[in-house]
Order: structure tokens, then sequence, then C-alpha cells
């Protein structure tokens, strides 16, 4: 279909600018951060109990080089590495690309946020349209006031509840990191039982904190839905109930799913507090270390991975609603 | 499907129907032991004006009246279908579209927006297991044509590409696509401009006749009533005041209220201030009286005993008039 590949080209053309921008932006922010690295590793090592001359030994043998060009050269150079997908190289890791470890971390925030993203979209809209559905009896209230309830207590302190809960009074699931270091990473039954077995605490705390957004955001959506003449319209042609309710689903569903492309975009933020508190090694623990150690380096990649995923995001929502919704389809036909 | 032959046209009995309405002051009427007779082959016209009850009495006759709305009492017979007030389930779900067919205002979206009209044709056609998919499909091309319409393009065109008048014209053919016999239009020409609401009367004159239908237009503009029906029955307050030949009632009112609405028409010709609105405002569901005459309120005839007693619906001759008024005259 041409029209979505034309719509694509525009929006991968803006897209780059946008991330350009970005980078650019939050390279100079980044870099103007007071302190610097080894200002902030001589603090720790002193903190530690080592002599400042010592301490001041170490960071100079860790780092090993003082930069000794101009800020302006070093954006050039930044800029020039990005266009080769090169991020150089974590300040507080030498030797370790920022790709590396970005795609090392990132899989530790895709984990548990994706699923818990998914699962509680999945429940927030079965039971947004049940509550929207019996929205004047007693159940219909219920469930939209336990979402609310449940998205108004902070993430962390549902998700200590639920290690004390399950990991220490009924200790029957893990919160010790993401997967049990006695299996060999890879494709085997072992490793993959203990990878979900470890992501069951923290994907459940990430879905019951974000499925009261979803059942209220769904019910006034199905509410709205069915106040429309079109649902009389079907009924009073004698039309089947379940293709009566597919098109009720289906009008209320559209605009939920930009919420969600949205929301998937901002998945790679991470959910620090999940990270924190369940051990897993992901990009929000890795932002806020790499914050405290002025790694650079990191810390812009970090932020750019970021970007990019919210600009994709987006464009897959739009471009996913000039399929779903003909609407918009020959809105963009007409202009 | 088979092709309608004139004469096998449905009559409609509604006999004594009360519709009420829940509220927190108690279930009030909307449609009150009204009684009407849609003859076969006939275009029966209902006028009054907003909240009067007219959609509910058009609702009704699907058993459509949607919560807290419901029947209270009385029935509608159709011709070769029963009583439709009993009728629940899907024994009712099949009767709707099959047996009577309903045409929304045109300003509603009567349409899915996101499927085409063939789409929701084909729906429609599953939904009352018509198995010839091809026959459905030449069948509404064929109405579609027939209304002045490209049918082939209009079965692949989303709602929001489509007209108000083609929208009409979607809504009418999808009301009798199935061959029901019995039409309930209403607000056909709402919201159409005035070439378009002259097209669309054509159009529902022309196809009442052709296929043989007994058709119920529910409106609030006399003209659209005095252009298409045969019959006229006037609402007011949940009650019909006055029905009769659609001539006669317009030519000759006997209720003070239809007597006001015609007075109230700006006549093409001469002075614009002979138009005479009707002082006071219709009764809402709340302010409804209980007893006595529903209109009495603004009615310049008003006698003691419209107070306390209802007008009885009475016959004189082809006409049929609720006003105690209209009663004292004849007898004096």
């Amino acid at each position: 279909m041409t029209l979505i590949a034309r719509r694509l080209a525009g929006h991968l053309a803006r897209g780059f600018v946008m991330i350009l921008v970005v980078a650019t932006i939050s390279f100079f922010i980044v870099n103007n951060i007071p302190g610097d690295p080894m200002a902030a590793r001589f603090e720790k090592l002193v903190e530690g109990g080592m002599s400042p001359e010592a301490a001041a030994q170490a960071v100079k043998v860790l780092y090993g080089f003082q930069p000794d060009t101009s800020l302006w050269q070093q954006y050039l150079d930044y800029m020039a590495g990005l266009l080769r997908l090169d991020l150089g190289e974590s300040i507080t890791r030498p030797g370790t690309p920022v790709l590396d470890v970005l795609a090392e971390k990132t899989k530790w925030t895709v984990l548990p946020v994706l699923a818990g993203t998914l699962l509680s979209f999945l429940v927030g809209i079965i039971l947004g349209v049940y509550a929207a559905i019996k929205r004047k009896g007693k159940l219909g209230d219920l469930l939209a006031i336990s979402g609310s309830l449940l998205h108004g207590i902070p993430q962390y302190v549902l998700a200590m509840l639920l290690v004390v809960i399950f990991a220490t009074l009924i200790p029957i699931l893990p919160a010790d990191g993401p997967v049990d270091i006695l299996f060999e990473p890879g494709l085997n039954a072992g490793y993959l039982g203990s990878l979900a077995e470890h992501a069951v605490l923290p994907v459940v705390t990430y879905a019951l904190s974000a499925y009261g957004g979803w059942i209220l955001a769904m019910k006034s959506s199905v509410v709205t839905v069915l106040g429309d003449d079109f649902i009389l319209a079907s009924e009073l042609r004698g039309m089947k109930r379940s293709i009566v309710f597919r098109y009720i689903a289906r009008n209320a569903i559209l605009p939920l799913f930009t919420i969600l492309a949205l929301s998937l975009g901002l998945l790679l933020g991470g959910a620090v507090f999940i990270e924190k508190i369940f051990n897993y090694p992901g990009l929000g623990l890795l932002l806020i270390d790499s914050v405290n150690e002025r790694d650079y380096a990191t810390m812009s990649g970090a932020f750019l991975l970021i970007t990019v995923a919210i600009i994709i995001a987006n464009i897959v929502a739009d471009l996913f609603y000039t399929v779903i919704d003909p609407r918009v389809r020959s809105g963009e036909e007409a202009a | 499907m088979a092709q309608a032959t004139t004469g096998q046209a449905p009559g409609v009995r509604v006999d004594g129907l009360t519709v009420v309405y829940k509220t927190p002051a108690g279930e009030l009427p909307a449609v009150r032991d009204v009684s009407l007779t849609l003859e076969p082959g006939s275009i029966t016209g209902i006028v009054g004006e907003s909240g009067s009850g007219k959609s509910t009495l058009a609702l009704s006759l699907l058993n459509a009246v949607q919560p807290p709305g419901r029947i209270s009492a009385g029935s509608v017979e159709i011709d070769g279908l029963g009583d439709v007030v009993g009728f629940e389930g899907e024994r009712l779900r099949k009767a709707r579209g099959a047996h009577i067919g309903y045409v929304f205002q045109a300003a509603q979206n009567s349409l899915n927006p996101l499927k085409t009209v063939g789409k929701q044709l084909l729906d429609l056609g599953r939904s009352h297991g018509v198995e010839d998919r091809r026959g459905l499909l030449r069948e509404a091309q064929e109405l579609l044509g027939r209304m002045g319409l490209d049918g082939a393009r209009v079965l692949d065109s989303y709602q929001h590409e489509l007209s108000g008048g083609m929208r009409q014209r979607v809504g009418i053919m999808l009301a009798l696509v199935l061959n029901a016999q019995v039409v309930v239009l209403d607000e056909p020409t709402t919201a159409l401009d005035m070439i378009t609401q002259a097209n669309i009367l054509k159009i529902v004159r022309e196809v009442h006749a052709e296929r043989g239908l007994t058709t119920l237009v529910i409106t609030h503009d006399i003209g659209v009533v005095a252009e298409v029906a045969d019959r006229l029955a006037v609402m007011y307050g949940g009650r019909l005041v006055e029905q009769g030949p659609t001539r006669q009632v317009l030519g000759d009112p006997r209720h003070p209220y239809t007597k006001g609405l015609i007075k109230a028409i700006p006549r093409l010709v001469g002075d614009i201030d002979q138009a005479r609105a009707l002082p006071g405002r219709p009764p809402t569901l709340a302010t409804v009286p209980k007893a006595g005459c529903v209109f009495r309120e603004r009615c310049a005839l008003r006698m003691d005993i419209c107070d306390t007693d209802d007008p009885a619906a009475v016959a004189h001759g082809p006409r049929i008039v609720a006003c105690h008024a209209v009663k004292v005259k004849e007898h004096a």
C-alpha cells in the first residue's frame, strides 16, 4: 500500500531529525552536569577509607586518560560515531562499548515491563468491558474502584508488600534477581523456567499498579460506544448479539491502542523501583547509576535509547491507526 | 429473496399501548393508552413536538423501548407475526429487520464507522441466516440503484464517505433488503437540505408503492406528512389527540392542538404575522398531568371537565378525536 509507505517515509525522516536534535541536546546537558566521572570515583574511594593520594593514583590508573579536546570537537566525534551506531565506550566500564552495556541491560527491563504492560492491558480491557456493561451494578463499581485504588498505591510499596507476602511470609516465589544462577543461560527448560518463575512477582506488581488505568479507559470508551446510534441501529436491524458485541469492542478499543503504543515507547525508561526491589539489572538502574557516576557516554546512550523507543512507538501508533481506522486513512487521501 | 408483490402488505394494530419510563419520581408514562391502526399498504404519519412520545411509540412497534422505559400495557399486533409486545430473545431479534424495518434519523450515525456498508450488509445477512450472499448483495445494489445511487460504489464505502442523503438511502436499503413489509421511518428528512428532503420523500413514496409496504413515518414536520401520508395522527403529551385521513385533518382540524399547529405554519404568501405560535410549552415527562386532558394548560376551549377527565378518543366518521370540547360541539 503506497499510502502507508509514503506515511512511513515521512515519519522516518522526521524521526531521524528528532533523534539528532535530542542527541545534541542531551549531549550538551549531560556534559554540563556539575562534577566529572573522575571526581565522582575519587570521592567514592576516599569515602571508602582510601587516602586522597592513593585514591587519586587509583583513579588515574582506572581511567588512564584526560580528555584534551574541546567540547565542540567531542560533540562532532560523538555525532559522527552515532551515525555509525557507535555510542562510545562506557567510562565506568573501560573497554566496554555503551551499545553492549545497553543491550545487556535492555532485556532485564523489557522482560518484566513488557510482560507487565501487556498483562495489565489484557486484564484491564477485559474487565473494563465488564465494568461498562455492569456499570449500574456493584461489581462494576468494585472493579473500577479496585483499579483506582491499586493505581494510587506507590509502585515500590506494592512491590515490597508482594515481596514480604510471597517471598518472605509464604516463600513460594523468588524475588532475588531475574534468574537462578544455577542454570546455564540458553534455550533450556531449566533456565527458561527459572526466568519465568522469577518474573512472576515483578510482572504482577507492574500489572497490578497499571491495570486500573486500562479498566477506567476501556470502561469509559465502551460506555461511549454503547450510547452510539449505530449500536441501537444494529439491534433494531436484528443483528446477532455476537456481531453487535464485535462492533462495540472494535470501536471501543481503538483509542486504547494509541495509549498502549505510547506506553510501550516509555517501556525502555525502565521501572526503577521494580528493578531495584526485585534486583533486575535493567535500564532504569543503569540510568540512575550512570548519573551518579557521571558516566557521560552511558547516560547519553540511555537517553538516546529512550528517545528512539518513543519515536518508534509514535510512528507505529500512527501507522497502526492508518491500518485499523478507515477514517484516518481517507483523511490522508483528502489532504 | 422473494420479490414483493402488492396486496400482501400486513396491517398493524396498536391497542391501548402505554409506555412508562422509570424516573426518581416513579414510573411516568411517555405514551399513554394509544390505539392506532396502520391499514395494509398505507402510509401513516405521526406528527408531534419533541418529547410528545412519537419516537417511543415508533420503537414500541419493534418492542425496542430502551431502558429505563418499558411497555407496561397494550399490544402491537402485526399480521402474520402476532403481538410483538410478547416477543423476546431470538424471536424478537429475528422479527426485527426481517419483518419490521426501522430507518433512523438521517443525522444519526446508524452505521458502524469501521466497516464498509457491504460488510455490514453481510453481517446483517448472517444474522438472519441468509444463505445466498450474492443474492443479498444483488438485491441491495438494486435497491440502491432504484434510489439513484451507484450500488457497487456505496457498498464499498465507509459511512464517512457518504453524504447525509446517501446515508439515509443506505438506511432505507438496510431496512428493506431482507424484505421487511412493515417499515418505520423516524424523522427521515431531519437535517437534510430541502432538495434532498424532497428526493427522500419521493423515494419513500415510490418504494412504498412498488414493494407493497405498510409504512409509518414519524416527524415533527407537518410538510413531510402532507407530502407522503395517507393517514395522519397527531400526538401530544404521550396521547394521540387526533387522527384521520391526511387531507381531512389538515384541511379541517378538529382538535384545538391540531388547529394551533396548523395556524402556526407560516404561509409562503401573505403576512408572516398571520402565523400564530401556540402559547405555552409542551409538557415534559414530569409535567404531564396525571388526570384530565394533557392539552388543557394551553387550550383556549378549556372546560371544567378537562381538569378531571381524560377525554376518550371518539370516532367521528373516519376521524378520531380526543377532546371534550369537540364532543360537546357535536352534541350541541
